[in-house]
């Protein structure tokens, strides 16, 4: 049978053709590559486990190298499984609406579930803070870093909308400027996250294992610092494949996606300014 | 001398992987004209043409959504038939009241990993098998919305669970969890005087967090699925039931599972990494309120598509429609929306606010509404009708039963003074074990049974299905009715030994596990022969639901296909073929 774009006449829709292993229409070594790398990773943290300890079946640096290894996979992985089935052909590929749709729904099932692995951390310190408080010496938490590291945030937020409205007016020069400015703002915020960690553990003698509010803080903040990560990973995708000459005013649902996440991203950000940082000082009869 | 023997071992473990490898290539090879696997019957020899790779590298690389089906079912019946032996050995333990045949750690060990196998790698993934294979067809859809995710959600099964498991193998220094399949804190923290700081711990709780992220990508891709990808006379009006059940389960496994990924993550920090989360200070208690957050939810994640299984197969039977189809809607949709709202019914012994305590007992017994609706339509749609006791209605109907004892034993824990006194004892073990074998289970097997045609091509020998249903109908309720008497004479749950007194009741619930190892057997024997050299079926309508008028739309599929033999499930326009492809192979 012809695998060819006969196919989009009413028929089933092949969704691999040019994938390697190339030339079939339902086959694709990325996915399998994908979950190799992903459960590498595991497999890397569970040997740092089973390497630490004096009679240890391997060694400590097993755990670390296969875990970094398994990055490098999953990356891969992640890069063919992308490129195959969004990147490549972008034009060629006739994306009705529906396809468009299909990708912000499961953007949006995959908010929901962000707003669960956040739900747990969440209810642990509402769990902590509800009962005795301050549960310790706590550090010196708002100050002008925080408030400006919410104001570049935000303001990033900002940005990416408007690029976002640029690109559907098909200016690409507003929108590249505006996807430009809102990276560098992410990064920025991301190096001011890292310098109040530096901060804390190095000054202030705040870590991961001061206690009930240091499990809370380094949780909560590492866990936002990581999807922050994340969507900026997202928007430099869009940003490289902007470049490359892809997305018009028609043809920009990554960006539509990227962009949900990138604001979702946000407003978990300024609920926990005003709880973990903010609700933190306020009330605390010492 | 050790290493020496380090390497042999690891050369021998590569040559026996690579022997599996050719084996499993040979059997690709054979199969190409005795149709054994696979999402398609007829013709494929032609494999080796453009839609698929042959042999192994087919099913590595596969993006088809049927495919994908077949693989998750391998792989839950592969973790179903070593959970279930897990607890042969188990109920074989307590025949005698003393410790005899295991040490109580191993027997420990097997519980936690019973429950975890059965839950996370049985169940889950066994709906997975029905979902990915069926959901397309049955709303009309070319595959999933996500099929490069699919494949991946899949694949992070198998090392999920070598990572659960890894306790089992032989690492040194390694030893399986003990925990329970709860992991209650602060013994699944590994603090104080027990063995459970070992690193086989913090493998399974690894193994569990992958599971996990397998379990949301699919459930994401669901969601995606129906909302967007339903054919153009497919409306939400005319959604089947099953994948009504099947979008509501997807939308609890999107708002649990992650949960407990994070609660997992915490866990694997205060014992690896000296955090406060649930000890070293922190609360243990929380652990079990996020765990039943996450964990009650997971009790209907399991439940609710096997529902819309029996909701499915059950009129098919019985010659008319699914009474009340509106209300079994309605209903899954409350039991989604309840089930988040029950947790602490859990907790009841913890010593929680008695007022807390009070309103979750009044949730805990309004689901118990939408349920019985959901019996009721049940009973309603066999009332009067012509039934047909093949297989999978013998299950459905099994299903229907075990459901109403499971669920109304669920009714009295619900009940704060009743679980005060059966909390923790066998009462509990035979509720949810009406419902999670007698329930679940004989609904897959409803599953397997009904499309055994469809996906064989073949028919399975009848005669034996029904040994098999009623050796496990009888095995199951003695099992679980001795389980439900022994909790009200007061045995404590998680014991590899106990009080004399209890002995009779323990060998009659051993004698009912080891009915259902038989009944097991013959349903393996039966599913291997028939899908070696069963019979073909003869039509593509072997219920015959046409002349009712219930045919759906996965038969019609079955149809087509079988007309056109072509490979890949495609529609009308598809009737390319490759030369030299056995369209016959059939008749
Ligand atoms: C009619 C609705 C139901 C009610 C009111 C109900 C109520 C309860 C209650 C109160 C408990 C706690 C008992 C205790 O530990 O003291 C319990 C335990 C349990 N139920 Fe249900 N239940 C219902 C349906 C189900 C369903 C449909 C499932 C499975 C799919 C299920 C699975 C379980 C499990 C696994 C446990 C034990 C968890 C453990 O401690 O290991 N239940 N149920
Ligand atoms: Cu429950």
């Amino acid at each position: 049978m012809s695998i060819e774009e006969s196919h989009d006449d009413g028929g089933h829709q092949m969704p691999a053709v040019e994938d390697w292993p190339r030339g079939f229409g339902e086959a694709s070594w990325w996915p399998f590559v994908t979950a190799v790398g992903a459960a590498g990773i595991y497999a890397g943290a569970g040997l740092y486990v089973v390497g630490q300890g004096d009679n240890a079946p391997v060694g400590p640096m097993a755990g670390p190298a296969a875990f970094v290894g398994s990055i490098g996979l999953l990356l891969a992985g992640l890069y063919g499984w992308v490129y195959h089935a969004f990147v490549s052909h972008f034009w060629e590929r006739e994306e009705g609406g529906d396809h468009g749709n299909t990708l912000k729904w499961g953007m949006i099932a995959f908010l929901g579930s962000e707003l669960a692995t956040f739900g747990a951390g969440f209810g642990y310190y509402f769990w902590i803070r509800a009962g005795a408080w301050p549960p310790g010496e706590l550090p010196e938490l708002t100050g002008s870093l925080v408030l400006g590291n919410t104001v570049l945030l935000v303001l990033s937020s900002i940005t990416l909308h408007w690029a976002h409205i640029q690109i559907r007016k098909n200016k690409r020069g507003k929108f590249i400027s505006g996807l430009i400015a809102t990276l560098l703002l992410g990064i920025i915020f991301v190096g001011g996250q890292v310098y109040e960690y530096y901060e804390f553990i190095v000054h202030s003698n705040f870590t991961l294992t001061s206690g009930l509010f240091g499990s809370a803080f380094f949780g909560l903040t590492g866990l936002h610092g990581l999807h922050v990560s994340l969507g900026a990973v997202f928007l430099g995708i869009v940003l490289v494949r902007t470049l490359a000459g892809q997305y018009s005013a028609e043809r920009h649902v990554s960006v539509s996606t990227a962009s949900m996440y990138w604001h979702f991203v946000d407003v978990v950000w300024i609920f926990l300014v005003v709880v973990l940082y903010v609700g933190a000082e306020v009330g605390g009869a010492g | 001398m050790e290493i020496t023997e380090q390497i042999a071992l690891t050369v021998l473990m590569g040559l026996f992987l690579v022997g599996i490898a050719a084996w499993l290539a040979r059997v690709e090879n054979w199969r190409t004209y005795s149709p054994v696997g696979g999402g398609a019957t007829g013709g494929e020899a032609a494999y080796g043409s453009e839609e698929k790779p042959s042999g192994l590298i087919r099913w590595l690389t596969t993006v088809d959504h049927k495919d994908i089906g077949m693989l998750y079912g391998a792989f839950a019946i592969f973790a179903f038939v070593a959970g279930g032996l897990m607890v042969i050995v188990m109920r074989a333990e307590l025949m005698d009241p003393g410790m005899t045949l295991i040490s109580n750690t191993f027997y420990n060990s097997l519980l936690t990993s019973h429950g975890i196998t059965m839950l996370f790698l049985f169940a889950t993934p066994i709906i997975g098998a029905f979902a990915n294979y069926f959901i397309p067809l049955l709303i009309g859809a070319d595959d999933m919305a996500f099929p490069r995710i699919n494949a991946i959600a899949f694949w992070l099964l198998p090392p999920g669970a070598l990572l659960i498991w890894a306790g089992f193998l032989p690492i040194p220094e390694v030893i399986p969890a003990q925990t329970g399949w709860t992991m209650y804190t602060p013994l699944s923290a590994g603090v104080g005087s027990g063995n459970q700081a070992n690193a086989g711990v913090d493998l399974m709780l690894l193994g569990l967090h992958l599971t996990g992220v397998s379990a949301t990508m699919g459930a994401i891709n669901f969601v995606a699925t129906i909302f967007t990808e339903r054919g153009e006379n497919v409306s939400w009006a005319n959604l089947d039931i099953f994948s009504w059940t099947m979008l509501t389960q997807s939308g609890l496994i999107i708002f649990a599972f992650p949960l407990l990924g994070s609660a997992i993550v915490m866990l694997l920090l205060d014992r690896n990494l000296g955090t406060a989360f649930f000890v070293n200070g922190g609360s243990p208690i929380l652990w079990q309120h996020l765990f039943w957050f996450f964990g009650h939810p997971e009790v209907y994640i399991i439940v609710l598509p096997p529902m819309g299984l029996v909701s499915l197969i059950l009129p098919r039977f019985s010659g008319r429609r699914l009474f009340g189809f509106k209300f079994v809607v309605y209903s899954t949709l409350a039991i989604g929306v309840l089930s988040f709202g029950v947790w602490a019914h859990h907790m009841f012994a913890t010593g929680i606010d008695p007022r807390l305590r009070a309103s979750f007992m009044a949730i805990s017994l309004a689901i118990a509404i939408p349920s019985a609706v959901k019996t009721f339509n049940w009973i309603t749609t066999m009332w009067n009708g012509r039934l047909r006791l093949t297989a999978p209605m013998l299950f459905s109907i099994g299903f229907v039963q075990n459901f109403i004892i499971g669920g109304v034993t669920g009714v009295f824990l619900a009940s704060i003074p009743i679980d005060l006194l059966l909390h923790d004892t066998y009462y509990v073990v035979g509720h949810f074990h009406y419902i999670v074998m007698g329930a679940i289970t004989f609904a897959g097997m409803a599953g397997l049974y009904y499309w055994f045609p469809l996906f064989t091509g073949r028919m399975y020998q009848r005669r034996l299905a029904k040994i098999h249903f009623w050796l496990w109908l009888v095995g199951s309720n003695v099992t679980f009715l001795a389980m439900v008497l022994l909790g009200y004479g007061g045995m404590p749950r998680r014991y590899a030994t106990y009080l004399p007194q209890f002995a009779t009741l323990h060998q009659i619930a051993s004698l009912g596990a080891f009915v259902m190892l038989a009944g097991g057997l013959v349903w393996t024997y039966n599913f291997v022969v028939s899908w070696l050299e069963g019979p073909h079926v003869e039509d593509a309508d072997p219920w015959n639901l046409k002349e009712n008028g219930l045919r759906t739309n996965e038969w019609a599929w079955f149809e087509q296909k079988r007309e056109t033999a072509i490979t890949d499930g495609g529609e009308e326009s598809e009737t390319v073929t490759d030369g030299g492809e056995k369209v016959t192979d059939e008749e």
